[in-house]
């Protein structure tokens, strides 16, 4: 692969990353408004490749009262952001495949993103047909997650590709590596209990559609409590974590990020407790958690590649 | 170093970027929400209830009343769409905000004793839920140029809900055998209360 060719395929890949933080926030963006069903057809909405604007414009069979020309559009869009990553993404794949088919480390994840993102399509027609099953909709984040993680890595693993590295053996930092494992794991478990949280949420408010605010958080009950001490005990493990990143000059800043995000995610989490679960709080809420796992990600890769 | 400042810096352009495109959408998608249409004000008109009192438009005001059509001996759909409409008087049952209005189509054999047996078959127990009663002419009149539904009466009406906001105004009409229809029904009551 010419230098060049190189330096194209980092930038393709390092956009290709930030896209997908972009189209995690916007997905976020989409549950929160409440417009996952605002197209209730897929991938047309409403029957139409670029959604009515008017209730007029509907074609025959979709009932006018469940077309809101806002909720339409902020799904649409969702979508056509969904469709260009979705291109970026095969483009990483065809760009390891044409060039790098030896790097096995590369290649094999940016085939497994593009087979991820492929289904990750197809999920969200099946999570908008289930009228946003709450499991569905979460799988639908886990594997967006899945699928940022890939993009970090191929990405890291490209810039120490161009400088020669090579991943080192797996004795290198093992302890280490082990708290990043588990970091990594509680994680992922906590964000699979927010989830729940958030479809806690959404069954109290089918029972009891009067509830606003802290009465609706006073009912929400024990996966809240898990949820707030899993996230504390995170913290613990994400200190001890910066600690021993802080023994390592080339991982000072990342022990320090490592440490402020969980911090910024529980005065997020906490600030939705007293306020009574704003939408803007859930959104953040919900992208710096794909903020962690990404750093996580990046501490895991770069202890690979170098002793620090 | 300079490197470094220069991420920070764009990183934090990034998140207020974000969270002003977050703010713009959430409102827009609420505003949109409460934006229902209007169809009209309901003209004025006064039934009976089963309990006895005149009830009609000056008492639904001040109140979000989910308004049908019905009569006791309907085999057909009237069953159903009671249950879904007892299904909502459960859901709504610790507010005083949300009434239910279901006006008898055939008030020569409903009488308001049979209204109120009925009533109670469908488990109501308070006067959140009112079953109504009056001339067949003036019903007629009212479920046509009132809330402006079509249908020969009694055996044809309709099986619609109708949503009627605090100040008498019909804010919309759903489905009762449609669960997206009744769900979207509950958000746009919910909606409605965020407004009183």
């Amino acid at each position: 692969m010419t230098e060049k060719k190189m330096h194209q395929f980092q930038r393709l890949s390092v956009f290709t990353t930030v896209a997908t933080f972009f189209l995690i926030f916007v997905g976020g963006l989409v549950r929160v408004s409440g417009a996952g069903l605002g197209c209730p057809d897929w991938p047309k909405c409403f029957g139409r490749w670029i959604p009515p604007l008017h209730a007029e414009d509907l074609p025959a069979g979709f009932d006018a009262q469940s077309f809101n020309v806002t909720l339409a559009w902020i799904e649409y869009i969702n979508r056509l952001i969904g469709v260009l990553v979705g291109f970026l993404i095969l483009a990483t794949a065809i760009m390891a495949i044409l060039y790098l088919r030896r790097q096995r480390r590369i290649l094999i994840p940016a085939i497994f993103a593009a087979l991820f993102v492929a289904f990750q399509g197809w999920l969200g027609s099946v999570v908008v047909s289930s009228l946003l099953e709450p499991l569905l909709v979460s799988l639908h984040l886990l594997i967006a997650l899945l699928i940022v993680s890939l993009l970090i890595y191929i990405t890291q693993a490209l810039h120490y590709l161009k400088d020669g590295l090579l991943p080192k053996s797996t004795a290198v930092n093992k302890p280490l590596r082990n708290w990043i494992v588990i970091l990594w794991v509680v994680a992922l478990f906590q964000i699979v209990i927010g989830t729940q949280v958030r479809s806690q949420v959404e069954l109290i408010l089918s029972d009891f559609p009067l509830l606003f605010g802290l009465q609706l958080i006073e009912r929400i009950g024990l996966i809240n409590y898990v949820h707030s001490i899993l996230g504390i005990l995170f913290m613990a493990l994400s200190i001890i974590v910066a600690l021993m990143l802080f023994k390592k000059s080339e991982f000072r800043i990342l022990g320090v990020v490592i440490v402020l995000l969980p911090l910024l995610q529980i005065s997020i989490g906490s600030a939705m407790e007293i306020f009574g679960i704003p939408a803007l709080l859930q959104v953040f809420h919900l992208w710096v958690a794909s903020l962690i796992i990404g750093v996580i990600l990046i501490i895991f890769t770069q202890l690979s590649y170098t002793e620090g | 170093m300079k490197n470094k400042i220069s991420g920070l810096v764009s990183g934090i352009i990034a998140v207020f970027f974000l969270a002003v495109l977050a703010l713009v959408v959430i409102d827009s998608a609420n505003k949109s929400r409460y934006d229902l249409p209007d169809y009209g004000s309901i003209p004025h008109f006064q039934f009976i209830e089963r309990s006895g009192i005149p009830y009609g438009k000056t008492e639904m005001e001040g109140k979000i009343n989910i308004v049908n059509f019905f009569f006791t001996s309907c085999k057909g759909p009237c069953p159903y769409m009671n249950s879904q409409v007892a299904k909502l008087y459960r859901k709504y049952a610790t507010s005083q905000d949300v009434q239910f209005v279901s006006i008898s189509v055939d008030p020569q054999r409903d009488s308001l004793s049979i209204l109120q047996n009925y009533a109670t078959d469908f488990g109501v127990t308070d006067n959140r839920w009112l079953f109504l009663r009056g001339p067949m002419d003036e019903v007629e009149i009212l479920s046509e140029k009132g809330f402006m539904l079509g249908g020969e009466l009694p055996d044809l009406h309709s099986t619609k809900l109708i949503l009627v906001d605090s100040a008498g105004h019909i804010r919309g009409y759903y489905n009762s055998y449609n669960e997206n229809s009744l769900e979207l029904l509950t958000i746009r009551v919910r909606e409605l209360l965020k407004k009183m």
